[in-house]
């Protein structure tokens, strides 16, 4: 079986402060590896240690992403492809997945594309997929678990707004993952991390991948960014106290008021 | 040139390690003063990280990690502990299984290390008795040759992990005379299995470090095989000293990791707590007192990984034994009192909370007090640092 996982490196989200206007203080934010793609990576080795084979991990990012992929080699995975060129530089999610088919296709071929369902910075959701639209291969989103492989194909547990479906799909396929709640992320070991320094890892500039360059980068990419804003203030909602019935009540008038109910 | 930065592959260590403590240890820190023990979890999730005697070679399941690496480790332990139970179960089973691993008897490693590096057995020291601490030559267990074997007799006291070992299975690092007339030349080191029989342990009830245990044991009758002696006969004096010394800068790492930890909880407090319609932190007189914690602390630290790199060194053959003595002296003596006096002031600025059992910072203090003593009592550090700089011929003690 071979797999390979698309990781990303983001900043570090969980205590993030904003300045008066409401920008992001990027100062002292540490880099870490998009948690959507560890729990990816987590599963694809869970997947190897059942059938066997390799996993091999991709980014396409500067080199300082470098930190990223090391934790994932110090996890367990056997090999690193590290796409970094100037050329990618202003790289919307559209290129970004357009060059990363490219390089998914030079080094493959893979049985199974493992992605994150999103990284924790962009939030987009659309790598995953759109590197398999590239691909012309089948893929589901919201993956939590990959139940089984046979004959040929993956079945995949995906999470519903109310539920889930058992989906099946032909090899090669990509599955983008999200961790279930309470996922307990692995910390890499010791000797894990002794031994990723040893393991396989390969540099990729724009020129080791063929395709059409013209939809690298800047050029590539039809989204602009026109205006980055904090989502305005909402204000305080109004609290109904008193008598339980008679709160019912008021909200249920307050909202027929507002037209969000008949 | 001077390179103050740690390798990447160090950085990932610490960054692995520390978010392991902040998911396993942290939450159950606390608990450890009530069930006296380290959660087996907790050790199992310590054995599969590799953080147990990770100084120890891989060949019996360690990580061949150098002086520096094992600080680093000591490190994130001791911020995410403020019992500092699990920072005493890694530095003692991290610098004796040190030693273990340099003078023990193939034989010997292959039966025991892999046992300590999984978390089964506990690897401890055993050389203070009720009559001798710091004067090791004091000793008065004995250890004689009898055929083929060795008995041992005597008695050990303070030591830590008693009920580890004797429960778990593991032993002592053990230190006798076995030819008394030859001083510290008659000395021999070996390893003592506390569930040999003869063996019948006792416990102290310490002030701190709840997690794990203090104790003694007395020897009666003892038999260990010749593959257990550590190094050669009469040269256990010698050995035990580098046992001491790897651990001393573990334990200079880890004040200086507990006193910057509560010097944290105290920025914060003095940042939310408000006094005479303004934060505490905006006084002078407690800025002054956080600055000169934070920079002496900061001195520690940077010390206690400066005499663990020494040490580092001397293994690669680039210092000398005596180099490393006094580095390694210099970082412990002033170890545990400026991590009490941060932790003591820290408890002072959070008023008559700070004198509650609910303040964790009296925990750390507890913990970090213990180190006055532990592995070396700071009086003997100064004696060790003039040594080296007045030369053996001034020295009170030989």
């Amino acid at each position: 079986m071979k797999i390979l996982v698309l990781v990303k490196q983001v900043p570090d989200t969980t205590d993030v402060k904003f300045n008066e206007n409401g920008v992001m203080i990027r100062e002292g934010l540490q880099s870490i590896l998009n948690m959507f793609d560890q729990f990816a990576l987590e599963e694809a080795l869970r997947i190897r240690e059942m059938y066997g084979g390799e996993v091999s991990v991709m980014t396409l990012a500067p080199e300082q992403a470098k930190t990223a992929m090391q934790k994932c080699l110090a996890l367990g995975a056997d090999k690193a492809y590290h796409i970094s060129d100037r050329a990618f530089g202003g790289s919307d999610t559209l290129a970004t997945s357009y060059a990363l088919s490219l390089a998914v296709q030079k080094t493959g071929p893979y049985d199974i594309i493992f992605a994150g369902n999103q990284a924790t910075d962009g939030d987009t959701g659309h790598i995953g997929p759109q590197v398999a639209e590239w691909m012309k291969i089948p893929h589901t989103s919201y993956v939590e678990r990959v139940e089984k492989i046979e004959n040929g194909t993956i079945t995949v547990k995906s999470l519903l707004e109310d539920g889930y479906r058992m989906i099946e799909m032909k090899l090669p396929a990509l599955v983008a993952c999200i961790p279930p709640p309470n996922f307990e992320y692995s910390n890499p070991s010791m000797s894990g991390i002794i031994k990723a320094k040893n393991k396989p890892y390969i540099w990729m500039k724009a020129d080791d991948i063929d395709g059409d360059k013209s939809k690298f980068g800047l050029n590539g990419s039809p989204t602009r960014v026109v205006k980055m804003y904090p989502p305005p203030k909402r204000e305080r909602g109004q609290i109904f106290t008193g008598d339980y019935s008679e709160s019912v009540r008021k909200i249920i008038e307050h909202l027929k008021e507002k037209k969000v109910i008949e | 040139m001077v390179d103050f930065t740690f390798t990447e592959e160090q950085e990932m260590i610490r960054e692995s390690v520390r978010d392991f403590a902040r998911k396993k240890i942290e939450p159950i820190a606390l608990k450890m003063e009530e069930t006296h023990k380290i959660p087996d979890d907790v050790i199992e999730g310590m054995a599969e990280m590799g953080l147990i005697a990770p100084t120890v070679s891989s060949k019996y399941g360690g990580q061949d990690f150098d002086p520096v690496t094992a600080g680093i480790i000591a490190e994130e332990l001791s911020r995410a502990d403020p019992t500092g139970s699990i920072p005493v179960f890694y530095l003692v089973q991290a610098s004796w299984g040190h030693v273990f691993n340099k003078y023990g008897t193939e034989e010997a490693k292959k039966e025991i290390l892999p046992n300590v590096t999984k978390g089964k057995w506990f690897l401890g020291i055993a050389t203070t008795e009720s009559d001798a601490g710091s004067d090791v030559l004091g000793t008065k267990t004995t250890i004689q040759k009898v055929g083929d074997k060795y008995v041992v007799n005597g008695e050990k006291m303070y030591i830590s992990g008693v009920r580890e070992a004797y429960t778990r299975g593991g032993g002592h690092v053990t230190i006798a005379k076995q030819f008394p007339e030859k001083g510290a030349k008659g000395m021999t080191l070996f390893y003592l299995p506390l569930q040999s029989k003869g063996i019948i342990p006792q416990y102290v009830d310490d002030l701190g470090r709840e997690g794990i245990s203090t104790g003694g044991f007395t020897i009666d009758n003892v038999e260990i095989p010749s593959h257990y002696i550590i190094g050669q006969e009469g040269k256990g004096f010698y050995i035990v000293h580098e046992g001491y010394e790897y651990a001393r800068g573990l334990i200079a790492v880890i004040c200086a990791a507990a006193g910057l930890k509560s010097l944290e909880r105290g920025e914060n407090y003095l940042k939310q707590r408000k006094a005479f319609g303004m934060p505490l932190a905006k006084f002078e007189g407690l800025q002054f007192k956080l600055a000169e914690h934070y920079t002496k602390l900061s001195y520690l630290r940077w010390g206690a990984y400066n005499a663990l790199w020494t040490y580092h060194q001397e293994i690669l053959g680039k210092a000398s034994r005596f180099e490393v003595s006094k580095a390694i002296a210099m970082s412990k003596m002033f170890a545990q009192e400026w991590a009490c006096e941060a932790i003591d002031d820290v408890m002072q600025w959070q008023g008559a909370f700070g004198y509650t059992r609910e303040c964790v910072d009296q925990v750390a203090w507890r913990a970090v007090r213990s180190f006055g003593w532990a592995e070396g009592a700071k009086e003997i550090m100064k004696v060790i640092v003039s040594r080296e700089l007045l030369g053996k011929d001034y020295t009170a003690y030989k």
